[in-house]
């Protein structure tokens, strides 16, 4: 009996400090900015004026983001580049999205080797409002390291785009 | 019993011939503009990675898989270009699981590759929006979709006559309002 008590103790003092510590941590992680509000984007096709992008990534991309960012619910509309009914939408959120590094990797590497042959795509993402006017902006990496095509570096990007979505929106 | 023994190679010899001409036939009436091939990513309504039918007849690009079917008009596809690549022979979740088999034999299967085509189109639907598709076809046959696609009026901004088997995007986005 006695025991139990040294042990409940014991346990209240070593744990205590740290949930006060994950609690304070929580807290700063929050955000302080307030949440951006659209009802509706507008994902614009992938541009890449600094590296030679094959099509099969720009498209993979391209619809892989707007899967994404459509799964996350937080438009009520995602429209695709050149959609001419988002024009009637007042507060439109466009998506800009850029290419600036690649790195096409090699699937059979990846398989034997593990640690080499990675593809690599780095993409800076800007969502502006109609006129222009920039209201986030996010450097996004896509990767694949171990398992899975050069392609699916196109869906992890995607997918940290819909987090950033998610995050911000 | 001497008669059985000479009858028997005339029987079996009939019998390949009956064999082949059964497995022939349908190849040979095979539409050239319809081929297997695997739909990486970009139709709606179909899953990524299905494989089935490719057409392309009556000014559409057709895929279907089962009850699944997507078209899209070959005057509606702005950017077709063909590449070459390799895939996994034994792909899939097998290919997957196969990672886990002793002795490194699973890094040793990855080995086997098999070469393929890929085309990958842009194109506009009826409201404007701008679509991308990617599909893996037998190597070789990148270069005939492509062929066909532009017979059935599709746009391209690297033409089949410049001899390159292999298309790289070294052009604008197919996006880029000009």
């Amino acid at each position: 009996m006695k025991t139990t008590k040294i042990a409940r103790s014991s346990a209240a003092l070593i744990f205590g400090p740290l949930l006060l510590i994950l609690a304070t941590a929580g807290s700063a992680q929050n955000n302080p900015h307030p949440k951006l509000k659209a009802s509706a984007i507008q994902i614009l096709m992938v541009q890449s004026n600094e590296v030679n992008l094959p099509l099969p990534f720009q498209v993979a991309l391209y619809e892989n983001t707007i899967e994404q960012v459509e799964k996350t619910h937080k438009f009520e509309h995602v429209y695709r580049d050149g959609d001419q009914a988002a024009a009637q939408v007042p507060d439109l959120v466009i998506l800009h999205t850029n290419v600036y590094g690649f790195k096409k990797g090699n699937e059979e590497e990846r398989q034997v080797l593990t640690v080499a042959g990675s593809t690599q795509i780095k993409v800076h993402c800007q969502f502006t409002d109609k006129s222009g006017n920039s209201e986030l902006q996010s450097d996004v990496t896509g990767k694949v390291r171990f398992l899975g095509e050069n392609l699916r570096a196109t869906y992890d990007f995607a997918k940290k785009v819909s987090r950033v979505v998610s995050d911000n929106f | 019993m001497k008669m059985r023994s000479a009858v028997a190679p005339f029987v079996a010899a009939s019998a390949i011939v009956v064999l082949v001409a059964l497995f022939a036939a349908p190849v040979s009436a095979q539409d050239t503009n319809t081929l297997k091939a695997k739909h990486v990513i970009g139709l709606v309504g179909v899953k990524h990675n299905a494989t089935g039918t490719l057409t392309i007849e009556n000014g559409n690009l057709n895929f279907a898989k089962g009850n699944t079917k997507a078209a899209i008009p070959a005057s509606s596809i702005s950017e077709v270009l063909q590449g070459a690549d390799t895939q996994r022979t034994i792909g899939g979740t097998v290919g997957t699981l196969t990672m886990l088999a002793p002795y490194g034999s699973g890094r040793f299967l990855s080995l086997f590759r098999t070469k393929i085509d890929t085309v990958s189109i842009a194109y506009v639907d009826t409201s404007g929006g701008m679509h991308g598709a990617v599909f893996v076809v037998p190597k070789g046959k990148g270069v005939e979709v492509k062929r066909a696609l532009l017979a059935q009026g599709a746009k391209t901004t690297v033409p089949l006559d410049t001899g390159a088997t292999t298309q790289t995007a070294t052009q604008k986005s197919p996006g880029t309002k000009q």
